[in-house]
């Protein structure tokens, strides 16, 4: 029997940017249902490689496969199937926060009573009642974060990618937006985020891939007591760039 | 129905900027008064021009002249301005934020996510943009129009006008588009715009002090194609000018925008 199609494979990707290699040779492949933590230092490629996998940026070289599709060939794609968080959620700042999943709606081909429902559905869960009529500009940072998650899961996408989306957030958000993350990967969304929190690969992904320079170095299943190893594995990869001596791998 | 999607959000982006109501409000308020005197020099005149065999008009004292000065240059020293030239000033304004803006904010990136082509999101723009000037357009048109029944209109000549102020609306939002798909910065894109829109209008000017006529530089004005449709005539070579520099303008944003996203 034939393995399932991925929601997303990634063949060979290389993007530079400011003249050198920001990822190079990246390849990987995300089930439905999996949540995959993206590691790294500052520079190692980790967004570059969400925005790319988002659509927001086009590979050098490699392919990108949707669904079996390819999504750089076909980049429509990304409409209705993806969902993105960027490390900053980007808001116009004079439209209101139910105006702005009204405009996401529209833009992901939602429409009518399909996007009144979806609305109503991710105000509910993520709670954005009370500020649905606030404007976008006036939200503090935690606001704005969720806002943007809003956003990113409004028209159910396939795959869901998230950078840093923990960010602002208090320990109360961050705990819900596990909680997100958890329930969005059981409906069987694929998911794909990318944080500097170690425990927060732990606490929320099933898989991490670490990157270094650019490079993946390592990429594998994490349980739950894993995170001591995790740790050193990632230093072990961020301070000497070596991915050779892997604990996590041995283990 | 994408393209659709960004009109509507780039509509209600407008309505609720004040820059948007600012500007309207300001132009009509200039545009009444303007109204006012022109109709009052009208009618102060009126039997003179009557007894004139083929005299001027309602539409050539009053319609016409709401929507340019060049029938009226030297008339009406207090206040100069038609539509055609408040538009070179209030288009550029409106436009600069269209993709310098989101490029500013840092809302680009969202854009190319949601996989629509480039071209879908600056046609989009641009007929939103469009929209908000048809709607200047016909509050400038409903002032000499409102007087109609008491007066004689000549309904093609204004309709030629209103042509070839539509036309140069539009050039002006496809160049205010372009600029803006090229800056940085909305002020930057505000001003190249600006620029280019008077560059464009007064080129005739220079090359008929030059001596020239007939020649490329006063083809490739602004204003000789629209002198011709506000005069009342209709030419097809006019108006493919104008189609030319939208289509030119809106392919360049949309290069660019394309560009960008390959480029990151």
């Amino acid at each position: 029997m034939s393995a399932p199609t991925a929601v997303l494979q990634l063949d060979h990707i290389t993007r530079h940017r400011a003249g050198r290699p920001a990822v190079s040779d990246l390849s990987l492949r995300l089930d439905a249902g999996q949540v995959l933590g993206l590691l790294g230092v500052n520079g190692a490629g980790k967004s570059t490689t969400l925005a790319m996998v988002a659509g927001a940026l086009i590979p050098d070289a490699g392919t990108i496969r949707l669904n079996g599709e390819d999504f750089v060939e076909h980049p429509g794609l990304a409409r209705r199937a993806i969902g993105w968080l960027p490390e900053r959620a980007p808001l116009w700042p004079e439209l209101t926060v139910r105006e702005h999943l009204d405009a996401h709606g529209r833009l992901r081909g939602l429409g009518g009573a399909e996007l009144a429902r979806a609305s109503q559905r991710i105000i509910e869960r993520l709670e954005l009642g009370p500020m649905s009529r606030r404007l976008a500009g006036v939200l503090s940072q935690g606001q704005r974060q969720r806002l943007g998650l809003a956003c990113a899961l409004l028209h159910q996408p396939s795959l869901l990618v998230l950078d840093e989306p923990a960010n602002a957030l208090d320990p109360v958000q961050v705990a819900a937006l596990r909680g997100v993350i958890r329930e969005q990967a059981a409906a069987g969304t694929a998911i794909i985020l990318s944080t500097h929190l170690l425990a927060e690969v732990t606490a929320a992904c099933d898989r991490v891939a670490i990157l270094h320079e650019g490079r993946l170095r390592f990429d594998g299943a994490i349980q739950g007591d894993d995170h001591k190893l995790l740790e050193q594995t990632f230093f072990d990869i961020a301070m000497r760039g070596d991915g050779s001596n892997d604990r996590m791998q041995a283990a | 129905m994408s393209v659709l999607a960004v009109t509507r959000l780039e509509l209600r982006r407008l309505a609720v900027r004040p820059l948007a109501w600012v500007l309207a409000a300001l132009t009509v308020a200039q545009l009444a008064g303007r109204f006012m005197l022109l109709l009052q020099i009208f009618l102060s005149n009126q039997i003179r021009l009557a007894a004139q065999p083929g005299g001027p008009g309602y539409t050539d004292l009053v319609g016409v002249p709401m929507l340019s000065s060049i029938l009226t240059s030297g008339i009406l020293p207090m206040l100069p301005f038609g539509l055609a030239e408040l538009a070179l000033v209030v288009v550029p304004l409106l436009t600069m934020s269209t993709l310098a803006g989101e490029r500013s904010n840092g809302t680009l990136p969202l854009w190319f996510a949601t996989g629509l082509p480039a071209s879908r999101i600056v046609l989009g723009k641009f007929l939103a943009l469009m929209l908000w000037l048809v709607l200047w357009l016909a509050l400038t048109l409903a002032m000499p129009i409102a007087l109609a029944h008491g007066m004689t209109l000549d309904w093609g000549k204004l309709a030629s006008a209103t042509l070839g102020l539509l036309l140069m609306l539009a050039a002006l939002a496809a160049i205010g588009v372009a600029c803006s798909a090229y800056a940085s910065h909305p002020a930057i894109a505000a001003a190249a715009s600006l620029m280019l829109g008077l560059a464009l209008v007064s080129l005739n000017v220079g090359a008929l002090m030059a001596g020239l006529n007939n020649g490329l530089f006063n083809w490739l004005s602004m204003s000789t194609h629209l002198d011709t449709l506000v005069r009342g005539l209709v030419s097809s070579a006019d108006v493919v000018w104008f189609v030319l520099v939208i289509a030119v303008a809106l392919a360049l944003a949309t290069q660019r925008l394309a560009a960008e996203k390959e480029r990151g």
